[in-house]
């Protein structure tokens, strides 16, 4: 089966299986879950650049993730004058003295030689600005939280519309992968793995405490949206209009009052359809475009070195290839990915809840899914994106079936067939385990390999 | 009371004392030895099998689980030990069941990627798989909940009656968890150091780590020194797991945050050397207690009465305790990334 | 287009109207049977489910249908994962109406992206977060649990009232603990009481002494405690005894309960604390049946889990069927005064009046009266530990 078959028949099952839920369950909420494999599907791909192409072992998914939540926040919400009256000029202040130390702090890193004045100009340097800019930041931030608590207590955002938020989101995790790489990249792959991970843990904890930015554990609820809501549309003439259009052949004959019936309930649900409808185009727009971007990258001349420098590092450092450089690129274009797929999962929840964050949910699942879809493949991240989220929405209505089917000859009231169904849901960790375990002894290199040139003949 | 008078002096400076022994020095102590036996384990797979086992922390909970299981069986048909713990009479049973699992885990998961030579990074993203599958099993078997297994004495010396002994103002607290924590963590450590230093097999493992193909060629097992390292892990990874539910309580999801100070520990240290996994975790523990504790009531103790500060003289808010871990563990990376004692050997 | 948009509407229709069929009214129970509170939701499910099986039980409601409870995981965290487990019952299981969700944050989450939009009623037994007074909710959105918001005031009042002028406060750093440490720091400042620090912890943690140390130096002699009495809260609690760093505590809502004496022995005595309820008749009453039904009767959010299955099929009943939209528009008229009072236990009585006719007014375990938002005002006891166990010592 040549690759392109065999690509093309994995998706072909992807689809039906979608359709499965869509006909067996409901197509709402088929459609829920295509929208949440989109997302993940381009969060895949932005770890499988950095992964698959370059082989760097980024577990900070979650950390870029986040980030990209935080530019939806700050993007779209509106600003709050009362915040920004509160405590705006002293915050201003604390951040020019922020900026000032480390501007001295590099300063004086370059100009003075390596001795111990150096270790003492730095530290003097650091204490003085940290008590210099903690005097005028932490009456600042007193201010700004005290500033109604209950709704607002944060400094807000710039009121501009949530669509934006998604280029912010990447530029957000871009900017943060810069200063992240410079910093880590020059660890060893495991290394690396622990170092990003203890950042992301870092970013999160940044979030649910600073509450003057992100109004931290309390959460930012009521994110504007870039599709209608349910409501308006069910009120509106055109698209009440447009679904007796579409439902003509069902509403005829009806009696007037089982036609008015039908007819609402028919707006409902056409309204959630339409407004999922929308949000899936969105993001398969963002996703084509994310990955017709990285086929090409892949193969293009800057693709091969990547993968040269992935293969045999030092060889490509021998051929005059700027290793460090090049990984701190490839670093930062996935980040940036990945922040642009957490600002579309804040848009799509409509809300950011900085407590929600946990390395399973948004480091390790998302690593399942390029490794099962296949590292260093494109099609097989969005794969995988798709497959895993499908199997991690449906493990538990699978797994509760299950066991209700393989305990059907115990008594209802058996302790053990009790406490096997209340687990049920806890069959959701075991199969993702077994599924990722199983396609790497058997299937390494994911359901759609890596192409090569001496694989594709 | 602050009088510079020579007796009210000296009350002043025990009590202050006192007062840092029972809020930093005790509490150090004893979860740092919880995290030195976690730590040692994963430092002993990194130095053997070359990987960074993100399982740990559920395999830690799988053995307690299995702890927890025995001793409420052995508290039904009332069996005990006295004013000690019954879980320390489970353990045994516990650290067997638990060493069949990672011998098995071993022989379907790992072995695979060890015959084909396969990158540090696939061993870690084979552990993650079996992180999520021991996560999903502890939970089907015993559920989410937090567990209470212990019993016997709670306290070797109570704070309350601390202070009528001492006539101080501050109590010291000892727990019997903390005492059995810090010295059976003692007597493990100076077991496995013996066994590393004195016996064929511990010097084997040396070798081994040290140069792999070196120690293939002068005629040791690999597969027996991979074996013996993970039937070390199980059995360290189980009792730290088990004091560490004695001292707090028993909930799945704990065990798999764990992980993380976990990491720090055995980085900070020196990943491979089994010392520095000790030291890593006094440190962490250290760090992530005093860096949060607030010493005002401290200084007032030692300072003249009008010189007592107003703050709470805290370097950073507790609600970054778990990022402290974090922010040393990067630092390290990035100055030393060998950790303090240079790790990478045995 | 049309052609391509046909079949997948009829089929939403179908599944729509799939719900009224047969002798079954399914209704969605959406908690976080995994994640970080996934210790208290089975004793919730089981709860809101002992209502539903009283109501199927009398073979009163509509006629004798029977109620069949379609549980669902929230996570508590992950709204995505939320939205996806509501979005499966409503249009795929086709609820009449959801019971839950639990954490303020996934039940914002739901209730915007799937429950308002579709028309169907969600009762939050436990989402107590002040943003949620204001979501914009079309009146779907129901909480029996009331906003952190009051207790803060409440519990600063009881404070005052007792001559505690200086406390430490510790809080689980989530919306709920957040929201009403902010909210209790306020209350308290205002009646002259002062704080002398505010420290969060982290649920699902073991070792809590970093925290404990930090704030016993701060100097106070009361440590409030604003957490969960399973997690974090009890492991602060345990911890400060331990070391002896407090010996008096001041408790929230999701503290009290009788496992946390259990667990803590009789140090705890003389602690006092808030605790949604008033009328402790009903809250009595359904001790005894929570008791015979093997729920811990004491733990956070039972008795607002059982009102919120109970307002539910009330509702139904009054309603006249298992219409969401009807739903809806009963739920202030079972739950508000004028009307018979139905206390724990009587569902069958209830049913029994809206069958005639009549009118009720649902007071249950928790004493239920909704606001215009369709929020529980909220009276809140004072209790204390007084010989291992909570005492009710004042109704605010």
């Amino acid at each position: 089966m040549s690759n392109a078959q065999r690509s093309a028949l994995s998706f072909a099952v992807m689809a039906a299986l979608l359709m499965v839920v869509g006909f067996s369950q409901s197509w709402p909420l088929m459609l829920t879950i295509l929208n949440l494999c989109l997302i993940s599907a381009v969060m895949a791909l932005g770890v499988n650049i950095q992964w698959g192409y370059a082989g760097l072992f980024n577990v900070g998914t979650m950390g870029f993730a986040a980030l990209g939540g935080v530019a939806a926040v700050l993007v779209s919400k509106a600003p709050v004058p009362e915040a920004w009256a509160a405590g705006g000029s002293n915050l201003f202040m604390g951040a020019l003295l922020f900026a000032l130390t480390v501007a001295a702090t590099v300063v004086a890193y370059r100009r003075i030689p390596k001795g111990p004045l150096r270790v003492l100009a730095l530290s003097g340097i650091i204490i003085i600005g940290i008590i210099a800019t903690r005097y005028f930041f932490d009456p600042a931030i007193a201010d700004i939280e005290a500033v109604n608590p209950a709704v607002t207590g944060y400094l807000g955002g710039l009121g501009l519309p949530i669509l934006f938020s998604w280029a912010a989101g990447g530029l957000f995790a871009a900017g943060a992968a810069w200063i992240i790489g410079k910093i880590t990249l020059g660890l060893r792959s495991d290394y690396l793995a622990i170092a990003t991970l203890g950042i992301s843990e870092i970013i999160i904890a940044l979030l649910k405490n600073e509450d003057w930015l992100t109004r931290g554990v309390k959460n930012v609820a009521g994110l504007s949206r870039p599709v209608p809501y349910e409501v308006d549309l069910q009120k509106s003439d055109w698209f009440i209009g447009g679904t007796e259009w579409l439902n003509s052949s069902a509403l005829e004959g009806l009696a007037a009052s089982d036609r008015a019936d039908l007819l609402s309930n028919l707006v409902i649900q056409h309204s959630g359809v339409f407004v999922k409808l929308g949000y899936a185009g969105l993001f398969t727009v963002v996703l084509v475009v994310v990955l017709g971007m990285s086929v090409m990258a892949l193969n293009s001349p800057w693709g091969r070195m990547m993968r040269a420098i992935r293969d045999n590092e030092v060889s490509a450092a021998a051929m005059g290839k700027d290793v460090t450089g090049r990984r701190l690129q490839v670093f930062i274009v996935g980040s940036a990915v990945v922040g642009i797929a957490g600002a579309m999962l804040t848009t799509l929840d409509g809300q950011l809840t900085p407590g929600s964050y946990n390395p399973l949910r948004f480091t390790f699942l998302i690593w399942v899914m390029v490794i099962v879809g296949g590292s260093g493949n494109n099609l097989g991240s969005v794969l995988g994106g798709f497959l895993i989220w499908f199997i991690w929405i449906e493990a538990e209505p699978v797994g509760v079936w299950l066991i209700d089917f393989a305990t059907s000859w115990m008594d209802d009231t058996s302790p053990l067939r009790l406490h096997l169904m209340d687990s049920a849901q806890h069959m959701r960790l075991f199969m993702m385990g077994l599924v990722l375990l199983l396609v790497m002894r058997f299937n390494p290199g994911g359901i759609l390999p890596e192409v090569t040139k001496a694989r594709a003949q | 009371m602050h009088s510079w008078g020579g007796r009210a002096v000296l009350t002043d400076v025990f009590d202050a004392l006192i007062l840092l022994s029972n809020f930093v020095i005790i509490p150090v102590l004893t979860y740092g030895s919880q995290l030195a036996l976690g730590a040692l384990g994963i430092t002993l797979i990194y130095g053997i099998l070359r990987f960074a086992n993100f399982a740990h922390g559920d395999l830690m909970a799988f053995g307690t689980m299995v702890t927890v299981l025995m001793t409420w069986w052995l508290q039904s048909i009332g069996v005990g030990l006295g004013p000690l713990p019954t879980a320390l009479l489970a353990l045994p049973v516990a650290i067997a069941i638990t060493i069949v699992m990672v011998l098995f885990i071993d022989k379907s998961v790992f072995k695979f990627y060890r015959r084909k030579r396969s990158a540090p990074a696939l061993f870690v993203i084979a552990s993650i798989g079996v992180m999520f599958v021991l996560n999903g099993i502890v939970r089907f078997i015993i559920g989410p909940n937090d567990q209470r297994f212990s019993d016997g004495e709670r306290f070797i010396i109570k704070a309350r009656a601390f202070k009528q002994m001492t006539g101080l103002n501050e109590g010291l607290a000892i727990k019997v968890s903390q005492g059995l924590t810090i010295s059976i963590a003692f007597l493990l450590v100076v077991a496995l150091f013996w066994f590393l230093q004195r016996t064929r097999t511990g010097k084997a493992m040396r070798a081994y780590s040290d140069n792999e193909d070196l120690a293939l060629l002068s005629g040791i097992n690999p597969e027996r020194v991979v074996m013996v390292t993970w039937i070390i892990t199980a059995t360290l990874a189980t009792i730290a797991g088990t004091l560490y539910g004695l001292d707090k309580s028993f909930k799945p999801f704990t065990y798999f945050q764990l992980l993380l100070p976990l990491f720090a520990a055995a980085i900070v240290g020196g990943i491979g050397n089994p010392l520095g996994a000790i030291l890593g975790g006094y440190v962490v523990a250290f760090s992530e207690v005093s860096i949060t504790y607030a010493y005002k009531k401290f200084l007032k103790y030692l300072v003249p009465e009008n010189w007592e500060p107003d703050g709470l003289v805290q370097f950073l808010s507790t609600d970054y305790k778990f990022a402290v871990s974090f922010i040393i563990l990067v630092l390290v990376l990035l100055i030393r990334p060998t950790g303090i004692l240079r790790g990478r050997v045995i | 287009m049309k052609k391509l948009l046909l079949p997948l509407t009829l089929l939403t229709a179908m599944t729509g109207s799939a719900m009224a069929a047969g002798n079954d009214v399914k209704v969605g129970v959406l908690l976080g049977f995994t994640g970080p509170i996934e210790s208290l939701t089975p004793d919730m499910a089981n709860s809101a489910e002992l209502a539903f099986k009283e109501a199927s039980d009398s073979s009163l409601l509509l006629g004798g249908k029977k109620i069949v409870p379609v549980r669902a995981d929230s996570t508590c965290v992950d709204s995505a994962a939320a939205t996806a487990a509501g979005e499966r019952l409503i249009s795929s299981e086709g609820v009449a109406a959801i019971y839950g969700a639990d954490c303020s944050g996934v039940t914002g989450a739901v209730a915007k992206n799937v429950a308002v939009p579709n028309g169907v009623v969600m009762i939050s037994p436990s989402a107590t977060s002040p943003g949620l007074s204001t979501i914009k909710d079309n009146g779907f959105f129901f909480r029996t649990s009331p906003s952190d918001a009051r207790q803060g005031q409440v519990l600063a009042a009881v404070l005052k009232s007792r001559g505690i002028k200086d406390v430490a406060v510790t809080y689980t750093n989530n919306d709920y603990g957040k929201g009403l440490a902010d909210s209790f720091n306020n209350a308290f400042k205002a009646v002259g009481g002062k704080v002398s620090i505010t420290a969060a912890h982290e649920d699902g943690k073991a070792d809590y002494s970093a925290e404990v140390g930090a704030l016993s130096a701060a100097g106070s002699k009361h440590l409030a405690v604003f957490g969960y009495l399973d997690q974090g809260g009890k492991g602060i609690i345990q911890a400060s005894l331990d070391s002896g760093a407090f010996e008096n505590f001041v408790l929230a809502d999701g503290m009290i309960g009788d496992s946390l004496i259990k667990a803590i022995g009789k140090d705890l005595t003389g602690t006092v604390g808030t605790v949604p309820g008033g009328a402790s008749k009903g809250a009595a009453t359904y001790s005894d049946m929570a008791g015979k039904a093997g729920i811990k009767k004491d733990g956070p959010y039972v008795g607002e889990s059982y009102d919120a299955g109970a307002l539910i099929v009330l509702a139904m009943q009054a309603a006249g069927s298992a219409d969401r939209a009807a739903i809806q528009s009963k739920i202030m008229m079972v739950a508000n005064a004028p009307g018979e009072k139905i206390m724990p236990g009587e569902i069958a009585k209830g049913l029994k009046i809206l069958a005639g006719g009549g009118d009720i007014d649902y007071v249950g375990a928790t004493n239920v009266e909704f606001n215009e938002v369709g929020e529980v005002l909220g009276s809140f006891k004072e209790v204390e530990v007084k010989g291992g166990k909570f005492a009710t010592i004042k109704i605010y």
